[in-house]
């Protein structure tokens, strides 16, 4: 008997998926090497003249990078839609990076349905904003160094999403924050700008935090356990196992395989030819064989029976049934690992899994689904019993952590002030970094680690109700906001909050479905509201005056595209009246799963549900109030009738295009035959089941009338939004509905965004700067203390008023540098440069350690 | 792995292939500096120098490339072993490399100083042999004499600047003080040899095994002779306080020979400790069985935080980097101190790592001081991130990894240095570790400058761009792409130094 | 009770080694100082006799005493004005030289005086031929290495010397 049973992650591997993050990296550091020399020549000056674009060359090798990453993104995509579904998981390992025991960080990429989706989001969404911001840049003399940033952020975002583990994923995670910030803030010589980025980047080092620790929190508790006392017991020993592998449907649609343990399900592909899962296996290996898979500790040597057998990864290697012995040189220096007996059934698979604490998301799982020979998760049932510090359960601890990076990364409350802030960048940025990628990180991560969240019903709760409350909060905020910009940010915020409810109530595949169509409308609002701020420049001089829709009005009879393309969006992410555009699946599918869940504990589903309702009302209300502010009624001023002009070809195509997938991306992958009575799922929902299935959810059965009712109710509240918004904001709008609004009850609030941005400044931000002055004055009494002279005095006084002018919390760090200054003068007076002292000192070290062997060891 | 091979001399012959063609090359280069004249003998010193020490090394990096069995040669007075090879192509490798920083421009060209460069390239040769031999001994004698063939021609070559007072100086004080050193040493030698009967390394060991064990204990006679030997290694690896005499040598010495110093009689240094402490002392990392993890971690603790301290005030980029030397010495000895084979891998592959980066910081000095008549100071270098920016940004990549910042070589190589410390155990081991890693951000605060002096300090009026010779700028970027590439692709290069890194029993 | 004529002669030589070697570091004269330097090395041959190791002694008188210190005679004799030599780096810290000296011999006393040598019979007087032995036998490298220094040694020793021959003669 294998060691372990289970239906642990069969991996096909794949030599080229690091190619995909290559290329953009590739176009970043040509750009960034040559971009200059490149804008600066007359490469295609005409063409790219005629296109109204920037520099050709440059334009060229970062767009061209980004063709190419797609292409081969649906390359790969296509060759994971030719596995069996069980299969759908390409790895590749590119290089290890160090390996500390058995815990390996090397630079592994793994490509499954779930970063199949985002990958082509990335790349495929990412590629048009580069064309569109060969555009929108065009003017710009920084061209080069745009594009190889954005180069560069597409190249981290592919990293967090194709990372087999924590690992890759964290470079790519702080990589993508690098970017964002240097993209901000990237016009660095307006200040409020280059603020904004420092205030993105030091909001999501909270978020960091909280990723790390909960990193650590899972790691350590995958090892060991806190005992009383706070003395920390390492139980779980990094060790490999052997798991006779299970066939994926074993535990489909979250039905734990409480009672079919017993019978070990390796799937047998011996005679009838019928397999789904050992496709590879059948025809290479006659009967009596079984298949084996390494694929843990990638780069090491094993050896099967004392033979090398290859070198990790290694997969369908056939060995004859029975018992064979298993040897594993990791090298670097580190200790062998070895299994000195396990077996191999006829026709069975034996993959070998690594046990205890592992970055890598694949062990993770792997040890988490497996059962031992008696029946139990013995290592899921010993990471759910065991409680941190103050006992709280430690999976709920770390689920906790984890999740207050996602809100770092992904705007929630409460780290969501960054986003809105963030929106000083150029409106490609927006569009690409803080609508449709990055800020789904989150999402992504969560719905990545599903399995684990889905362990703890109170971390899940929290997801949820954070979520909720996010998109209501944000959705009431951007109702009274007069920059375009400013609306869709908080817009965003408050869509990311509807991804969140989807993922907490155990709805993964819905919360990824928003995700997607949410990059579809969002960054077609975000561009579309960016080729009218391009136009808009025409008439009014200054940022904020071209975002300021007070300004605009009636340009939907100067720029048709654009304003149609809007409206699309704006019926997509309002989801109503027509069920044909995509957000009304995705949010819909969100809703009804937060109504009839029983995966979260602290609150109720129905709560939720109540909560994203009034939010999609909201969400309806003010998105028409953009549109019809910006694009219906009057000209706010005369002369946008004659100078403002529809935006270039680059920019309307893209718009074309983007509204398009709008439209037609919900009822392709949300739509189900269920909704006829049938018993079909979402196309989406079945391609993500593989990674998903795992995550342990279930729902109440809610029957299909009371799932209509719901849809009837969210799309009448957004249709009567709509008209509110008509009635306000429409083409025959009062003069004075600025004034009109002003009157309305919250208005205040609302436009100071609650005062969040304040309460933070006076909870937080005050009291540091205070700690600071304080730690100030501390020192200089140190000081005074300490060297009692009156030119110390007037140094260290003018040094700590340096300190208050310039520096943050430096005060204790310039007395530690202070005193280590002091320290390396003293030591160089040792010094003097004749040879008796020299002679003396060595004479006085062999003495030294003469005496300090003699009196303290021997 | 049976009991070793043990060959006698003629049959050893063969194992020492790299130091025979040493030899031959040397005698090639004196006869060659005597008869060729004008470009003609220009082109056959190079020839005749790099073809020497290609030959030396690639022999040795086949051995190493084919798992040669570790043998014992001449009797027990030599190992030829992994240890050993890698060593003796790291030494072949920096020589060639301080070679080139040396090698003539134009025919008549010579050394600042209008010094003979095939008088310096035969001595450097001649050093090489004495390292590659102190790689490999394993006996007192032959620990002894290539220690001294080293030390004598390092005096000539620190003296080599014509007419420079401090090189004069810097010279004698190493004459005195390597004079004193030996004397100790040999001195600390007599004593073991009187103790245990026995010069050869595996035989003291095993004498010292049974005499500890009859005395529960590390005998005093063994513990204060070993200390008297420690002066003299010391010496050689600039431990503190053993150290003193490397700031002025260093200052002083041409450039090319102080990055020398600085690195191939360290790492030298470093391979007869090891081998001395594993074979005749047979430390292990155990507090309790000997007092050697103790000497070690404060020696260790005592060279970092020394180095680092006195590096701060420095103005001379060239003394300063004489303390870093230092420093990096002490961080060398944390991976010494746990006397494991995972430490003794982390020494190896930090002296690979850390031979990149000092090379290449001293060549940037040089290449910046020949521009500039000689001025070293931290003031030489403002401006440099416009004036010559890809000397510049090579400086900087050899500043972030010798202070040991991802995601350089440095980095890395003090990583498996902590880790290995850290593996060791026990309160005093994370004393040490503590210490260490205070001495890293310590000394951020010298590196820094040179940095801040580049990038943020504008160039003054008057310095004109820095026109750098081409082969001092390609060498350069040479030495940084690996430096940043082992920083994030490292793992090939330490599992074959993991590997290799065994001994003759 | 016969004195033991070894330790006599021991103590006589060990005291003429010693005495000469402090007149060699601390005479102000460097002729006084030279002249000590012979008592030094004729003291260690006869150290070198009483511990059986004639040829050793033989080679001691020949090379040190006969050869190396006639050499530094003629090199002192002929430098010019050997008697005002001005001393630009007087000794300093001479009592803080004297204490670590004394703390380390103290030790270094301690510790000779308590360990149990292991001691081995005398070997027979003649050794040259023993010696000859291991030095082209189990010695070969030891050898040919020490002549490699001394060659090195010769270099270094001609690469600084020619420098001031060269400055003398480039003056005039």
């Amino acid at each position: 008997m294998p060691e372990f049973t289970g239906p642990v992650q069969h991996v096909e591997l794949s030599t080229t998926l690091w190619l995909i993050a290559l290329l953009p990296l590739l176009g970043s550091v040509t750009n960034a090497i040559f971009g200059r020399r490149l804008q600066k020549s007359h490469f295609g000056h005409d063409l790219a003249h005629k296109l109204h674009i920037g520099s050709l060359g440059v334009t060229l090798v970062a767009v061209g990078a980004m063709l190419a990453a797609f292409a081969l993104s649906l390359w790969h995509v296509a060759k994971l839609l030719a596995l069996p579904e069980a299969h759908r998981f390409l790895f590749c390992h590119a290089w290890e990076m160090v390996r500390i025991g058995s815990v390996d960080f090397g630079f592994d990429f793994a490509l499954d349905p779930l970063s199949s989706v985002m990958i082509l989001i990335i790349t495929g969404v990412g590629t048009l904003i580069h064309v569109y911001a060969a555009a929108y840049m065009h003017h710009d003399g920084a061209y080069w160094r745009f594009f190889a940033y954005l180069n560069l952020f597409v190249f981290s975002m592919l990293l967090l999403v194709l990372g087999d583990g924590f690992m890759v994923m964290f470079f790519g995670w702080e990589g993508v924050g690098l970017c964002s910030y240097l993209l901000i803030g990237f016009w660095y010589d307006d200040y409020a700008k280059a603020s904004a980025g420092m205030k993105a980047f030091v909001t999501n080092r909270v978020g960091d935090w909280g990723f790390v620790t909960g990193l650590m929190l899972l790691f350590w508790a995958l090892g060991g356990a806190w005992l009383e006392g706070g003395s920390y017991q390492p139980d779980n020993l990094p060790r490999l196992a052997a798991v006779a592998v299970e066939s994926g449907e074993a535990e489909h649609g979250g039905h734990e395989a409480g009672g079919e343990h017993g019978a070990v399900t390796a799937k047998a592909h011996d005679a009838d030819g019928d397999d789904a899962v050992g496709h590879h296996a059948k025809a290479a290996h006659p009967q009596g064989n079984g298949t084996f898979d390494f694929t843990v500790l990638p780069g090491a040597k094993v050896y099967v029976d004392g033979a090398l057998a290859g070198i990790s990864p290694l997969t369908g290697k056939s060995l004859h049934a029975g018992r064979h012995t298993l040897r594993v040189v990791p090298g670097g220096g580190t200790d062998d690992l070895e299994i000195p007996s396990f077996s191999v059934e006829a026709g069975g698979e034996t993959m070998v899994s690594l046990i205890g604490p592992a970055l890598s998301f694949r062990s993770l799982h792997d040890q988490l689904v497996v059962r031992d020979a008696a029946g139990h998760h013995t290592v899921r049932e010993g990471l759910q019993s065991k409680k941190a510090w103050g006992g709280v359960g430690v999976i709920t601890l770390a689920c906790l952590c984890l999740f207050l990076g996602a809100t770092g990364k992904s705007a929630q409350i409460p780290l969501f002030v960054w986003l809105p802030d963030a929106m000083a960048g150029p409106t490609p940025v927006s569009a690409l970094i803080h609508a449709a990628t990055m800020v789904t990180a989150g999402v992504y991560m969560i719905a990545r680690l599903s399995w684990l969240f889905a362990l703890s019903p109170v971390a899940s709760g929290v997801v949820a109700l954070v979520g909720a409350l996010t998109a209501l909060f944000a959705a009431t905020i951007g109702l009274y906001q007069y920059d375009i910009k400013k609306v869709l940010a908080y817009s965003t915020v408050s869509q990311l909050g509807f991804m969140f409810i989807g993922v907490g109530v155990g709805a993964y595949w819905a919360g990824v479905f928003h995700l997607m169509t949410h990059a579809f409308f969002k960054a077609c609002l975000f561009l579309g509201s960016g080729s009218v701020i391009h136009g808009m420049h025409a008439v009014v001089h200054g940022e904020a005056a071209a975002q300021d829709m007070r300004k605009m009005g009636g340009l939907k009879r100067v720029m048709p595209i654009t304003s149609r393309t809007y409206f699309v969006a704006c019926l997509a992410i309002t989801a109503a009246p027509f069920p044909l555009f995509a957000g009304f699946w995705s949010k819909d599918e969100i809703l009804w799963r937060a109504f009839t869940t029983e995966n979260i504990a602290l609150v109720p589903g129905a709560l939720i549900y109540a909560i994203g309702l009034a939010a999609a009302a909201c969400t309806s209300f003010y998105m028409w109030r953009s549109y019809y502010l910006t694009f219906e009624g009057e000209h706010a001023l005369p002369k946008i009738a004659t100078e403002v002009h529809e935006s270039p070809a680059a920019i309307t195509w893209v718009l074309v295009v983007l509204a398009a997938l709008s439209t037609v991306a919900g009822v392709l992958f949300g739509f189900s035959t269920h909704l006829l009575g049938g018993h079909g799922e979402p196309m989406l929902e079945e391609w993500l089941s593989p990674v998903l299935q795992h995550a342990v959810v279930s729902f109440r059965e809610g029957g299909l009338g009371l799932e209509y009712a719901l849809m009837a109710l969210s799309v009448g509240l957004a249709i009567a939004s709509w008209a509110l918004a008509k009635k306000r904001y429409g083409a025959g709008r009062p003069a004075d509905w600025a004034a009109r609004e002003e009157g309305l009850p919250l208005f205040d609030a609302i436009q100071h965004k609650y005062w969040v941005d304040e309460a933070y400044g006076a909870a937080i931000i005050g009291p540091i700067l205070k700690l600071r002055l304080v730690l100030a004055d501390l020192d200089k009494w140190a000081i005074d203390g300490i060297v009692n002279g009156a030119g110390v005095v007037g140094r260290a006084a003018a040094w700590t008023s340096g300190a208050i002018d310039h520096h943050l919390v430096d005060g204790a760090v310039n007395f530690v540098a202070d005193r280590t200054f002091a320290a390396g003068e003293r030591l160089r007076t040792v010094q003097t440069g004749r040879i008796q002292s020299y002679l003396y000192g060595l004479v006085g070290g062999v003495l030294f350690f003469a005496c300090l062997g003699y009196f303290l060891g021997r | 792995m049976g009991a070793p091979l043990v060959l006698d001399n003629v049959q050893s012959l063969p194992f020492i292939g790299p130091e025979l063609t040493l030899g031959a090359g040397i005698l090639l280069l004196l006869v060659w500096e005597l008869v060729a004249h004008g470009a003609r003998k220009r082109v056959g010193l190079l020839a005749i120098m790099f073809a020497t020490l290609g030959a030396a090394g690639a022999q040795a990096a086949f051995a190493l490339a084919h798992d040669a069995p570790a043998v014992s040669l001449f009797g027990g007075l030599l190992a030829s072993d992994g240890f050993a090879h890698v060593f003796r192509v790291l030494f072949a490798f920096v020589t060639a490399v301080v070679a080139l920083y040396a090698a003539p421009v134009r025919a008549d060209d010579a050394l600042p100083g209008k010094r003979s460069t095939g008088e310096m390239y035969l001595l450097l040769l001649t050093v090489a042999l004495g390292l590659s031999f102190m790689a490999m001994s394993r006996h007192l004698l032959m620990i002894y004499l290539s220690i001294e063939i080293v030390s004598v021609i390092s005096f000539v070559l620190a003296a080599f600047s014509i007419d420079d007072k401090k090189s004069s100086e810097g010279a004698l004080k190493y004459v005195i003080y390597g004079g004193v050193a030996s004397g100790i040493m040999l001195y600390g030698m007599s004593w073991l040899y009187g103790a245990t009967q026995s010069l050869a390394l595996p035989e003291i060991g095993a004498r010292v095994a049974a005499m500890s064990a009859a005395q529960h204990g590390v005998p005093p006679v063994v513990f204060l002779a070993t200390v008297c030997m420690l002066a003299g290694f010391g010496y050689k690896i600039s431990a503190a306080p053993f150290h003193m005499w490397t700031p002025d040598v260093y200052e002083g010495a041409p450039t090319p020979v102080t990055a020398f110093l600085s690195v191939g009689p360290k790492a030298a240094g470093f391979a007869v400790l090891v081998r001395f402490f594993a074979e005749a002392l047979r430390a292990t990392g155990s507090l309790h069985a000997s007092p050697w993890p103790l000497v070690a971690g404060v020696l260790a603790m005592l060279t970092m935080t020394v180095g680092n301290l006195s590096a701060i005030g420095q103005d001379n980029v060239k003394r300063m980097l004489a303390y870093s030397s230092i420093a990096h010495a002490g961080y060398m000895l944390l991976g010494f101190a746990v006397f494991s084979t995972t430490g003794t891998a982390a020494i190896v592959f930090y002296a690979l790592t850390y031979c990149l980066m000092n090379l290449g910081a001293f060549l940037v000095v040089l290449a910046l001081a020949e521009q500039n008549g000689g001025d070293e100071s931290v003031g030489a270098f403002r401006g440099l991130g416009t004036r010559a920016p890809v000397l510049a940004a090579c400086m900087a990549v050899f500043l972030f990894s010798l202070t040991g910042l991802p995601p350089f070589a440095g980095f890395v190589g003090k990583f498996y240095l902590f880790a290995a410390l850290v593996r060791g155990g026990g309160n005093f081991t994370w004393l040490v570790a503590t210490v260490g890693v205070l001495n890293s951000v310590v000394s951020l605060f010298y590196y820094a400058r040179v940095l801040r002096s580049m990038y943020l300090t504008p160039a003054g009026a008057s310095d004109a761009p820095v026109v750098v010779a081409r082969r001092h700028t390609a060498t350069a970027i040479a030495l940084a792409v690996p430096t940043v590439a082992l920083g994030v692709y490292w793992a090939p290069l330490y599992d074959l130094v993991a590997r290799t890194v065994g001994m003759v029993p | 009770m016969a004195v033991d004529l070894t330790l006599v002669s021991f103590f006589a030589l060990a005291a003429l080694t010693l005495v000469s070697g402090a007149v060699v570091a601390f005479s102000r004269n460097i002729i006084h100082a030279t002249v000590a330097l012979l008592g030094c090395f004729l003291g260690i041959a006869g150290l070198y006799v009483q511990l059986s190791a004639d040829f050793l002694a033989a080679v001691q008188v020949l090379v040190y005493v006969g050869g190396t210190l006639t050499l530094i005679l003629f090199a002192v004799m002929l430098t010019a004005r050997i008697e005002d030599v001005r001393t630009s780096n007087t000794s300093t810290g001479l009592p803080v030289g004297v204490a670590l000296v004394a703390a380390l011999l103290l030790v270094l006393g301690k510790v000779a005086t308590t360990t149990a040598w292991p001691e081995t019979p005398r070997a027979p007087m003649p050794s040259t031929a023993k010696l000859g032995h291991a030095l082209l036998g189990d010695y070969l490298l030891p050898f040919e290495l020490g002549s490699i220094l001394l060659l090195a040694a010769m270099i270094g020793a001609v690469v600084l010397a020619r420098r001031a021959v060269k400055r003398n003669w480039e003056k005039a």
